[in-house]
C-alpha cells in the first residue's frame, strides 16, 4: 500500500473505522466505474457522512499528499472516478437526503449522494419537474450529475444539468467549506464558481450539497416514432423540424444496428427494415403537445419517413424512452468489446457527421452503430468488436481518432456529455489548444495547490 | 477513448490468473462473466446494496469480485469473497433490470460452488442437503404431516409415472398429464397447501414417490447435485409439473425446460381457471367485508421466469388486491438464507413489514413456502394481526366459502421457551440458535 498506515488511522478517526475499508476484497469493487477498460485499485475507500468529515479528509490528504477520488454511484462513462494514481476513493452515497423541495421558489436542496431518480420522483410528487434526464438516472447521484454536467434526453428544450444548478456547498482540497451561488436565478456577485464547479469532474472540490432549479410539471407529454430509410434522412428530418420552429423535448435517433439491439432487449415491436429511427416527444399543454407532434410527423413524412406513429398511451411512451436509455448496454450484446464515443457537432451538420462516421468506419474496416441525441447534435457512435481481436481494437481506436478530428473540424467537440475523465484527456488539447490547457492547469492549482484531488484527470 | 467492454481476461487468458495467487481460473463460464459492462443499472434493484450502500454488496461489485477471483487477483479464500458469496440473497432482482443480459443467478451458483466447496459450506445447509437428497426421508416428512396424495390405486400412479418417463423423453408431454410437486419442506411445513391445490385442480395427480428438486443444492454450492436431483424428479413426476414453490419452479424449469414446469398461478391462468367466491373478514361492525390482500412475489418466479401478473390477477378476483411498494422485492427468505443469516433476513424483511402495516391489509399472499414461512415468523414477531397465507389456500378458501383465520396466530401468543444451551424453541417451526448468538459471517453486523 502506498498510503501510509498512519493516514488510514487518521481517516478512521475522522469517519469512524466502520466507514473505512482497505482490505483487497473491499477496495476491489471500487477499482472501476462504468468505463470497464479503465481499472485501478485504490488504497482505501471511505464513506464520509457530513461536509465536515469531507473537509477533514481533504485537509489530511493535502497535508500528506494522498490522492482523493470523489465518487457518487460510479456510473460515469469516461473513467472520471478511477483511482489511476491510487489513494482514497471517497464515496458520497451516505449523504443522500433530500433537504427541501420548495414549490414556491421552484427549487430543491439535496445532499450530494441522493439518486437523480429519487430527486425527480420527490419533485414529481409535488407537481414539479427536475428536468435533467441522464440515461443513468436510476443509478446516478445528483452530485455526480453536477460534477460531470450530465446531459440526457431532454437537452434540446430543457438544456442539461448546468442549466439547473443554482448553488452548491463545496469542500476545497485545502479544507474550506464554502457555498457558491444560492437560491437565486439572478446573482452576479463574483465569478460564477457554480458554473465552474459544474462539470469540474471532481478535480476542483467535493460537492456536498446542491440547490437545483425545478419547473412546474408539464400537464401532459407524448412520444412518437418515425422510421427512415437511412440515418442521413433522419438527420434531414431533424433540420426540418427545428427549421419550422418546433423545439420538442426529445429528439433521439437510433440507426439500424441499435434498433435491432434495443428490440432484442425491450421487445417493443420496432421495425427491423428501417435504416434509422427517430424518437420524438414533447410535453406541455395537451393541445400544444398534440399539435407539435402532428407537425413533427408532417416534417418526418415530408423528408421521406417510411412510417410515423404516436405512442397510444403513457406506458408505451415511457417504454420507448426507457428503450432509448438502454441503447448502449443493449448494443453491448452484439460483441465482447463495445467502444462508445460522444462526439458532438452543431445540429445542422448532424447528417453530414453521420455520413463521415460511416465513411471513417468503412475505411478502417470496423462495424459502427450510432445512436444519440439528434436535437443536440450529440452522437454516440459505437464500435462493437471481439475483445481478443487486437487488430480490430487498434483499428477502432484509429477510427475514433479521426471521428474526433472530423467533429472538431465541423466546430464540434470530442465529448458532448460523458466528460473527459482519464479516458479523453489525451484528446482534450485538440479541442482546447495549448493556451487553454495551461489556463485549466492554473485554475486547478488555485483550487488544489497540492494536486491531490482526482489527479490525472481535468487540469492535469 | 471510452471503451465500454470486457477488458477482463476470459477463457483464453484465465490461465494467467495462476500467476497471482495460484488458484484463479475455471470457476466461471467466461462468457457469462464477460456479459457485464459495469453500467450499474443493477444497483437500485439490489436489496443488499440498499442495506450497505457499498459497491461490494451490489451485483456489479460482486461481478468485479468474481472477476478478481477468476483472474487470481484476489486470494480464493479472501474474506470479502467469502462474505459476499454468502451475503447475496440470490434473489436475481438484478437480472430483469440488466440491459446487457447478465445471467447473475448462474454466476452466483458457480461462485458458491467454489466458495462453499467441501467443508466451507455452512453446516446447516449441508445437513438440509443431506436430508432432501434422500427421498425416503423426504417422504417421511410427508408421512408425518400428511400433505395431499392421489386418491387412486397405487398401481395407477406407477403406470402414470412409467408412461411419463417414456413420453417426456425429448418430446412434449401429453396435455392430460399433470402432476403436483409436493416440495420437500412444504409438505412438512404447510401440508395444507397441496391439499388446497387438489381442490383447485381435482384432476392433478400427486405421486407419493417424489424427492427434492435440487434448488437447495444449486443455491448452496452444489449446482451439479442440483441438476441431478431435478432430472431425477423429472422422471418421478410425469408430464407437466405444477409447483406451489416459485423457487423450485425456476430451478426445475432451468433443468427440465420451461414447458415442463408450471408454477401454480401460471398454470391456473394458462388452464383458464376462473376463481370463484370471495375472501371476507369481519368489518368490525358485525358484518363482513372483502379482504384487503397484498402479495409477496417469489423472486425466482418473478425474476427468473417472469411470472408476476398471474398471482395478482387471481387474488384480485377473490379479494381486494392492494399493491404495496416493494412487493416484488425479496423478503429475505431466499431459500436457506433466513436460516443461515437470520439477522440479515430480518433487515431485509423489516421495511416490508412496515409497508404492509401502513397499507392496512388483512393478508399477505405468498407463492413460495419459504416466503410464507418468512412472513409468518416476521408478522408473529411483531404480533401483527396481518396473516400470511399461500395463494392456493386463499383461492381454495374463497371457492369453498371457508373463512381464513384472522388475528394473532395462537403460536404468536405463546411465550418463547429459552433453553440453557443458547438454543431456543420459538414459535412454529423455529428451532435454532439464538439469532444474536449466530452471527454467520459478521459482515452485516
Amino acid at each position: 500500500m502506498s498510503v501510509d498506515r498512519s493516514v488510514i488511522r487518521e481517516l478512521e478517526t475522522i469517519v469512524g473505522a466502520e466507514h473505512v475499508r482497505t482490505d483487497p476484497g473491499d477496495v476491489e469493487p471500487y477499482s472501476r466505474d462504468a468505463t470497464p477498460a479503465f481499472r485501478a485499485v485504490p488504497d482505501a475507500v471511505a464513506w464520509p457522512g457530513t461536509a465536515e468529515e469531507v473537509a477533514a479528509i481533504l485537509k489530511l490528504a493535502t497535508s500528506r499528499r494522498v490522492p482523493v477520488i470523489p465518487r457518487g454511484a460510479g456510473s460515469n462513462l469516461c473513467a472520471a472516478t478511477v483511482a489511476e494514481r491510487g489513494g482514497i476513493v471517497v464515496v458520497l452515497t451516505r449523504m443522500d437526503k433530500i433537504l427541501e423541495v420548495s414549490a414556491d421558489e421552484l427549487l430543491a436542496r439535496v445532499e450530494t449522494g441522493v439518486s437523480t431518480a429519487a430527486l425527480a420522483d420527490t419533485a414529481a410528487a409535488q407537481g414539479l419537474l427536475y428536468a435533467p434526464d441522464p440515461g443513468s438516472r436510476t443509478v446516478s447521484t445528483v452530485g455526480g450529475n453536477v460534477a460531470m454536467c450530465a446531459g440526457g434526453l431532454r437537452g434540446l428544450k430543457y438544456g442539461v444539468t448546468r442549466n439547473y444548478v443554482l448553488g452548491t456547498t463545496v469542500v476545497l482540497p485545502t479544507g474550506e467549506i464554502m457555498k457558491t451561488g444560492g437560491r437565486l436565478w439572478k446573482d452576479v456577485a463574483g465569478y460564477d464558481l457554480t458554473r465552474l464547479l459544474t462539470g469540474s469532474e471532481g478535480t476542483l472540490g467535493v460537492l456536498t450539497e446542491l440547490t437545483v432549479a425545478l419547473l412546474p410539471m408539464p400537464a401532459t407529454s407524448n412520444t412518437g416514432v418515425a422510421y427512415f430509410p437511412t440515418l442521413a434522412d433522419a438527420g434531414r428530418a431533424v433540420d426540418a423540424i427545428i427549421g419550422h420552429g418546433i423545439v420538442p423535448a426529445t429528439l433521439e435517433f437510433l440507426d439500424a444496428k441499435c434498433i435491432g439491439a434495443v428490440e432484442q432487449y425491450a421487445r417493443l415491436g420496432l421495425r427491423d427494415d428501417a435504416g434509422a429511427l427517430l424518437l420524438f416527444g414533447d410535453d406541455g399543454a395537451q393541445d400544444v403537445v398534440d399539435r407539435n407532434l402532428e407537425r413533427i410527423g408532417e416534417q418526418c413524412t415530408a423528408t421521406g419517413a417510411m412510417e410515423v406513429t404516436l405512442a397510444e398511451n403513457i406506458a408505451r411512451a415511457q417504454a420507448l424512452l426507457e428503450a432509448r436509455r438502454c441503447s448502449l448496454p443493449a448494443l453491448s450484446r452484439l460483441g465482447t468489446m463495445t467502444i462508445l464515443e460522444d462526439a458532438t457537432v452543431p445540429r445542422p451538420r448532424l447528417a453530414e457527421m453521420v455520413d463521415r462516421i460511416d465513411a471513417i468506419a468503412h475505411a478502417h474496416d470496423v462495424p459502427v452503430a450510432t445512436f444519440g441525441h439528434a436535437g443536440d447534435g450529440n452522437l454516440h457512435p459505437t464500435i462493437v468488436v471481439d475483445q481478443h481481436d487486437d487488430a480490430a481494437i487498434k483499428r477502432a481506436h484509429e477510427a475514433f481518432g479521426e471521428v474526433f478530428k472530423a467533429a472538431i473540424s465541423m466546430d464540434g467537440t470530442i465529448t458532448g456529455e460523458h466528460g473527459v475523465g482519464a479516458a479523453k484527456l489525451p484528446y482534450l488539447i485538440d479541442r482546447l489548444g495549448a493556451d487553454q490547457m495551461a489556463l485549466l492547469r492554473r485554475i486547478k492549482a488555485a483550487f488544489d495547490p497540492a494536486g491531490i484531488l482526482n489527479p490525472g484527470k481535468l487540469g492535469s | 477513448m471510452t471503451a465500454i467492454g470486457r477488458d477482463e481476461p476470459g477463457a483464453g487468458t484465465a490461465a494467467h490468473g495462476t500467476g497471482g495467487h495460484g488458484h484463479g481460473g475455471n470457476i466461471f463460464d467466461p462468457e457469462l462473466l464477460d456479459r457485464c459492462i459495469s453500467c450499474g443499472f443493477c444497483l437500485p434493484a439490489c436489496p443488499t446494496y440498499a442495506l450497505t450502500k457499498d459497491e461490494g454488496s451490489s451485483p456489479r461489485g460482486r461481478i468485479t469480485l468474481m472477476r478478481a477471483l477468476e483472474t487470481g487477483r484476489l486470494d480464493p479464500d479472501d474474506d470479502r469473497l467469502r462474505k459476499e458469496a454468502s451475503f447475496c440473497l440470490g434473489c436475481r432482482a438484478c437480472e430483469p433490470v440488466c440491459p446487457a443480459g447478465v445471467q447473475y443467478g448462474h454466476l452466483l451458483e458457480s461462485w458458491r460452488d467454489h466458495q462453499w466447496r467441501g467443508r466451507h459450506r455452512p453446516p446447516l445447509a449441508q445437513v438440509l442437503m443431506m436430508v432432501v437428497e434422500r427421498t425416503p426421508l423426504v417422504r417421511l416428512i410427508g408421512a408425518v404431516r400428511r400433505p395431499a396424495r392421489t386418491r387412486r390405486p397405487a398401481d395407477g400412479d406407477v403406470r402414470t409415472a412409467g408412461a411419463g418417463r417414456a413420453a417426456t423423453n425429448g418430446r412434449a408431454p401429453r396435455p392430460e398429464q399433470l402432476t403436483l410437486m409436493l416440495g420437500c419442506f412444504e409438505r412438512g411445513l404447510f401440508p395444507g397447501v397441496s391439499k388446497a391445490v387438489q381442490k383447485l385442480l381435482p384432476e392433478i395427480s400427486v405421486p407419493e414417490n417424489q424427492g427434492c428438486c435440487g434448488a437447495l443444492h444449486a443455491h448452496n454450492g452444489d449446482s451439479a447435485g442440483g441438476v441431478a436431483l431435478a432430472e431425477k424428479l423429472g422422471e418421478e413426476l410425469p408430464g407437466v409439473i405444477v409447483t406451489t414453490a416459485g423457487g423450485c419452479a425456476a430451478h426445475l424449469a432451468a433443468v427440465l425446460g420451461r414447458d415442463r414446469v408450471h408454477e401454480l398461478s401460471e398454470h391456473l391462468v394458462k388452464a383458464g381457471y376462473e376463481p370463484v367466491g370471495e375472501v371476507t373478514v369481519d368489518d368490525g361492525h358485525g358484518g363482513r367485508r372483502r379482504a384487503r390482500v397484498a402479495i409477496q412475489d417469489s423472486c425466482h418466479l418473478r425474476n427468473g421466469l417472469g411470472v408476476s401478473a398471474e398471482p395478482r390477477a387471481l387474488l384480485g378476483a377473490v379479494a381486494d388486491f392492494v399493491p404495496v411498494a416493494g412487493d416484488g422485492s425479496c423478503c429475505g427468505s431466499a431459500g436457506t438464507y433466513s436460516l443461515l443469516r437470520p439477522r440479515d433476513a430480518r433487515r431485509v424483511l423489516d421495511p416490508k413489514l412496515d409497508a404492509v402495516q401502513t397499507a392496512g391489509v388483512d393478508y399477505v399472499v405468498a407463492v413460495n413456502p419459504g416466503c410464507l414461512r418468512q412472513w409468518q415468523t416476521g408478522l408473529a414477531r411483531r404480533k401483527s394481526r396481518i396473516r400470511a397465507v399461500h395463494l392456493a389456500d386463499l383461492l381454495a378458501a374463497a371457492a369453498a366459502g371457508r373463512r381464513l383465520p384472522t388475528g394473532l396466530p395462537i403460536a404468536a401468543r405463546l411465550p418463547t421457551v429459552r433453553l440453557p444451551s443458547g438454543m431456543r424453541v420459538g414459535r412454529g417451526f423455529r428451532l435454532r440458535k439464538d439469532a444474536e448468538a449466530q452471527n454467520t459471517d459478521g459482515w452485516s453486523a
